[in-house]
């Protein structure tokens, strides 16, 4: 402005100058001079100085509300020294005050003492700025100290770990307020915060302690470094600036007991696990046994798998019990006979167990007559089975043993089996007396053939017939055969009397004739099954239902009930002798049997027996369902 | 018999006295319901409860005003002209912390209760006009209504302590008055905005007096000047 004014007055000048330029010579010096100090002010103008700009006070600050602090920001320097004041006046006064003290605040500060500062009063206050080319005055700034107090950050910030009994470790943080403060008469209130942080974490962790100067840190990372700072605040005022940092390390929390707790418990539990994989590598297959049994396979007596895997059909099904073709001198050996009845023995039914002659296959029976359990196929008391599905395994696992049992019987040549000392039977059941005592009641059987033992012979004995027919005499055949009829007959008869009534010490009276020896009849031997038990102690015999019936023949169709009504006597086998009532049918049948039983067969009819007999054995088996002896029925109809 | 008389008389008499010096210094009972004559809180509750108070309005008043200045008269230069402008500044209180701590606790405790008076008026006008104003600012208004009753409380409290710290001399009730109900209720948009201003203002000084005045009477009574 000024700048322009000179520019102005200097045109003026000079346009009046031209334009009474001839008037006054005189007048031309002193405009001259005017001129030139006029242009003299714009070169200085030029240099650039001015006076100063306008200082703007930017902050106050009461950091107690006793006193009180302004800073101003001087405004354009004007390119000389400056001076500042600071006025004021005071609200309800008019007396203009300068500034006590430009030092104390610094800088460009004016500092009010105690002495100068009002509370609820508002201050007007303004600088001055002034050079040698002029001054500038700032805008006035109304302040009450009342809403500008901003106090110092607390002090004597204190850091303590602290390890209380049973509880886990806390920080405890302990300052003190700012020393300019004077809260103990409460002049001022303070709040305060604490902050604090791991020393490589990024954010920190903020709390509002109130007004108390204490505080208790209780989530805390062992083996750090923190850092923890504190600030404060007036009840109506600003947030100091935080304390300076102090730092504290955190102990390991980890006492001594706690480690070696530890290393015993992570030793222990290395020994166990050591302990249980060489356990298991060593008795690895026991143990996957032990905790998964494996599922037992079937088990047939005498079957051996190793024989099937070689092939020797022979073998194998010979310990079936005679059940190949041709019958091989093998099975001689394996066939059991489990039956002996010996005619000279005291006769007396003898309770229904041996055990010292019971097989490993065998358990002691239960007398109920038609369980079978836990009996072999030949302890069953219902002799006839309705069919027999397959070989079983029963009779040559029955056999095997006995044949190991039965030293006495050598695996000799055939002709030994004609003897009837072989072909007498060893009963194996629990409830018959195998070797030993023998019973003499049938001396129907034994004319001279065999010792005093009476035999009955099972399947065993039959197949033991049939392998050795090739080799045996003629007539060493025809009477054995019979006698294997006969005795087969019995056999069943006592066996099932045996498994029904164990205890019946009652004369038994055989049925078979006694007088001759029971040739092979044409018609099938009937089975009969215990049917019932008349109170004196008759037996009630069932003639068994057969599938070859019809091969009766001449005697009919079997009855299915016969009554046998008497026990003669009982043999100390256990083999209990059975008469017929004198009125039965059965009389009849057994009779005819008889009386058709002793065809003297010739050599020719022996062979044929023979290849007939060959034959049966597979016919008369599946009719048997498993029994381990044989129809003598389908022997008898085979040999005729 | 008038000598046993006047030995009974006079330990009635002691025995009364003694009763009544005893009820003086009772223990600090639980909260008082209101309406009720004969209940003793303490003393120290009851400042307690004064300062929470006083603290609560000066902050709420404080808002106000900050919310009034924000929304209607920013740098308008307002403040410029409500320099000297409260209606309680005839009222001789004390201006910095000597002062303060010079006068005497009783003397500061009628000059709350002063203050104090003085602004029922001013309150209670503040709110009915607020609420009459164009676009009426609920913020503003609902502080105004708090701050009112508070205020009242307020006053209520200080009579209790007054009444325990110096019973007896009950004085004349001075307080200053408003007169600022027409500059409230003026057409002038402008002057009416200054008023509302100037009001603010005032009320927010005087509650930070009160609140102050009230701590520093706490901390000197009830902590004996060590809080």
């Amino acid at each position: 402005m000024m700048v322009s004014l000179h520019e102005q007055q200097s045109e003026s000048l000079i346009h009046s100058l031209e334009q009474e330029k001839g008037v006054n010579m005189k007048e031309n010096v002193a405009s001259m001079i005017v001129f030139l100090l006029l242009l003299f002010l714009n070169i200085r103008l030029l240099k650039g100085q001015s006076p100063p700009g306008k200082p703007f006070i930017f902050k106050c600050r009461s950091p107690e509300k006793e006193t009180f602090t302004c800073w101003w920001r001087p405004g354009a320097d004007g390119g000389l020294p400056t001076n500042y004041t600071l006025t004021y006046h005071k609200e309800g006064e008019t007396i203009t005050h300068e500034c006590p003290d430009y030092k104390t605040g610094g800088p460009n500060s004016c500092y009010f003492s105690k002495k100068h500062t009002s509370i609820w009063t508002i201050y007007i206050i303004t600088v001055n700025a002034t050079n040698q080319m002029g001054s500038s005055v700032s805008d006035p700034r109304y302040v009450d100290v009342t809403y500008i107090v901003e106090p110092d950050p607390p002090v004597n910030l204190t850091l303590e770990v602290k390890h209380p009994e049973d509880r886990k470790p806390y920080l405890w943080v302990k300052w003190l307020p700012p020393t300019l403060v004077d809260v103990r008469s409460g002049w001022l209130t303070l709040q305060y915060e604490i902050r604090l942080k791991p020393e490589k974490a990024a954010e920190w962790e903020t709390h509002f302690a109130g007004q108390q100067t204490q505080f208790k840190i209780l989530s805390l990372y062992p083996g750090q470094k923190y850092l923890v700072q504190v600030r404060c605040k007036p009840d109506h005022g600003f947030w100091s600036v935080w304390s300076p940092e102090s730092s504290i390390q955190i102990p390991n929390d980890f006492t001594m007991k706690d480690i070696t707790v530890w290393i015993f418990v992570a030793v222990l539990s290395t020994i166990i696990c050591l302990i249980m994989v060489w356990a298991v590598a060593l008795k690895g297959y026991s143990m996957v046994t032990c905790i998964f049994p494996p599922v037992p396979g079937p088990k047939i007596k005498g079957f051996d798998t190793h024989l099937l895997e070689k092939g020797k059909s022979e073998e194998l099904l010979s310990a079936f019990g005679c059940q190949d073709f041709p019958p091989t001198a093998d099975c001689e050996d394996l066939l059991v006979e489990f039956l002996e009845v010996d005619d000279s023995e005291d006769q007396q039914l003898m309770p229904a167990h041996s055990k010292e002659h019971s097989g490993p296959g065998m358990k002691p029976t239960d007398l109920d007559p038609d369980n079978d359990s836990g009996r072999g196929s030949c302890d069953s008391p219902s002799l006839l089975s309705e069919k027999c599905e397959e070989p079983q395994a029963n009779p040559s696992t029955f056999h095997t043993p006995e044949v190991i049992e039965q030293p006495e019987k050598p695996k000799a040549n055939v002709t030994h089996t004609w003897d009837p000392q072989t072909i007498s039977l060893v009963g194996k059941m629990p409830y018959l007396s195998v070797n030993g005592s023998k019973s003499s009641t049938w001396p129907l059987l034994q004319p001279g053939q065999h010792n005093t033992n009476s035999p009955y012979h099972n399947i065993a004995d039959m197949c033991k017939l049939a392998t050795s027919l090739d080799k045996i005499d003629k007539d060493a055949l025809q009477s054995s055969k019979t006698t294997e009829a006969a005795g087969e007959e019995k056999a069943t008869k006592q066996r099932e009397v045996e498994s029904s009534h164990s205890k019946a010490e009652q004369d038994t009276g055989w049925l078979l004739p006694k007088e001759k020896p029971p040739f092979i009849s044409p018609k099938p031997l009937d089975y009969v099954e215990i049917h019932k038990v008349n109170k004196d102690g008759a037996l009630s015999l069932l003639l068994k239902q057969k599938e070859n019936g019809d091969q009766t023949g001449k005697a009919g169709t079997p009855e299915t009930s016969k009554e046998y009504a008497k026990v003669s006597r009982v043999m100390d086998n256990n083999i209990l002798v059975l008469v017929q009532d004198p009125g039965a049918q059965n009389v009849a049948l057994f009779e005819e049997s008889t009386k058709e039983a002793p065809p003297s067969p010739s050599q020719n009819q022996a062979e044929k027996d023979l290849s007939s007999f060959s034959t049966a054995p597979s016919d008369c088996r599946l009719q048997q369902g498993g029994l381990d002896y044989l129809d003598p029925a389908c022997f008898m109809h085979s040999l005729h | 018999p008038l000598k046993t008389w006047s030995h009974q008389a006079g330990s009635l008499l002691l025995l009364l006295v003694s009763n009544l010096l005893l009820c003086k210094s009772t223990a600090s009972l639980p909260i008082c319901p209101s309406g009720a004559v004969n209940c003793q809180v303490s003393l120290r509750d009851l400042f307690d409860r004064a300062v929470i108070l006083s603290h609560h309005i000066h902050k709420l008043s404080s808002e106000m005003f900050n919310e009034f200045d924000k929304r209607y008269t920013q740098g308008r230069g307002f403040i410029t002209k409500a320099i000297n402008s409260c209606h309680t500044s005839s009222l001789s209180t004390p201006e910095d912390k000597e002062q303060a701590q010079q006068i005497h606790h009783e003397d500061l405790l009628n000059m709350v209760l002063r203050v104090l008076r003085s602004w029922n008026d001013p309150l209670y006008h503040l709110v009915t006009e607020v609420r009459g104003m164009q676009e009426a600012p609920d913020a503003i208004l609902s502080k105004a209504i708090e701050i009112e009753e508070q205020n009242r409380r307020l006053l209520e409290g200080m009579e209790k302590i007054v009444g325990q710290v110096h019973p007896g001399i009950k004085e004349n009730e001075i307080y200053s008055v408003w007169s600022g109900l027409p500059s409230l209720q003026m057409a002038d948009e402008d002057a009416r905005l200054f008023a509302f201003y100037n009001l603010l203002h005032c009320l927010r000084r005087d509650s930070h007096k009160i609140d102050n005045y009230l701590k520093l009477l706490k901390c000197r009574i009830i902590y004996d000047s060590n809080c």
